[in-house]
């Protein structure tokens, strides 16, 4: 775990209440900076497709999550994907702090639209455009993803 | 592994052979494969039981596992299809998802070809529980010229189903 976290760069933390898949594919790091955030986690063997580079799954799941916290972050509200579209730009290599953030481009009462990126320490990996439905801000979610 | 009992047919897909760690397949799995006559809709249908581990808080299948499992169909399944015996990176992928999947629901992905290329192979996919479809996928995948890049790796691990030896295509 020391030698994971010492490639986390400051002002990352790892988010602790993952559950399931998350977990079972974690740690993953957040940073929040006022409405804006940052998620990022460090691809081990067992992130690895049979190349030897981080799985298409992964990336996709990874960067599905931060764009839901991208949502969370910019409106205060809790949302499901409805949609989500993904451009593999580059491969992502295993031992590389991989890195997600992305912005709102839209959203009503019901619906919120994300652009968002995943990238290395050398170029974009994976480009991602995110349609999301808001749950009822009655409803409890009883933990996050 | 017993216990993810699956349907008649489906043999679990060995992902590592002679690797020394699990890759992200085996790690997320275990999943499965079935293959049925040439032509019809379940030419290569891929299996999955739901676990606890493979889902979000609220208990459904994570929509990550649903990507995975999609993007898997996408290459291998709609490989398989296009009888192309190599590794396909994926170019892009859309994904609606239409509905949940629950711990212990069966789910099963397959690929339609829409147009082979030279260079790409696009398909559509749909996992689905019984009869009802819970995740609609687009997939572009790349075509590499060659063999592409190293792969064969993964197979169907028949003698642990107690199948009898048959050639693997």
């Amino acid at each position: 775990m020391s030698r994971v976290n010492a490639k986390v760069p400051e002002g990352f933390r790892e988010i602790a209440d993952a559950s399931g898949f998350a977990a079972a594919n974690g740690p993953w790091f957040e940073k929040v900076e006022g409405r804006r955030v940052w998620r990022g986690f460090l691809p081990g063997p067992q992130h690895a497709n049979a190349l030897g580079i981080v799985h298409g799954g992964m990336l996709a799941a990874f960067l599905d999550a931060a764009l839901g916290s991208v949502v969370w972050r910019a409106i205060d509200r809790r949302c499901v994907t409805m949609r989500l579209t993904l451009d593999y730009l580059t491969p992502a290599r295993v031992g590389d702090w991989i890195e997600a953030t992305g912005e709102l481009i839209g959203h009503d009462e019901h619906m919120a639209h994300v652009r968002g990126r995943l990238y290395g320490p050398r170029h974009d990996v994976l480009g991602g455009l995110g349609d999301f439905a808001l749950l009822s801000t009655r409803r409890q979610l009883p933990v996050r993803s | 592994m017993t216990d993810d009992n699956p349907p008649e047919g489906f043999i679990r897909i060995d992902f590592d052979r002679g690797r020394p760690d699990p890759t992200f397949n085996t790690h997320i799995g275990p999943l499965y494969a079935k293959r049925g006559e040439k032509g019809t809709r379940d030419e290569f249908v891929m299996g999955v039981r739901v676990r606890p581990y493979m889902c979000n808080p609220a208990g459904g299948m994570h929509g990550g596992m649903m990507m995975s499992v999609a993007d898997l169909v996408g290459t291998m399944g709609a490989g398989t299809l296009a009888g192309l015996r190599k590794f396909l990176p994926t170019v892009s992928m859309t994904f609606d998802f239409v509905a949940p999947a629950k711990i212990g629901d069966w789910v099963e992905g397959r690929a339609e070809i829409v147009r082979q290329t030279r260079s790409l192979l696009f398909s559509t996919i749909y996992l689905t529980v019984g009869e009802e479809k819970i995740l609609r996928a687009s997939s572009i995948a790349k075509i590499p010229s060659g063999d592409g890049p190293a792969f064969g790796k993964a197979r169907l691990a028949r003698e642990e189903a107690g199948a009898t030896a048959q050639p693997s295509r």
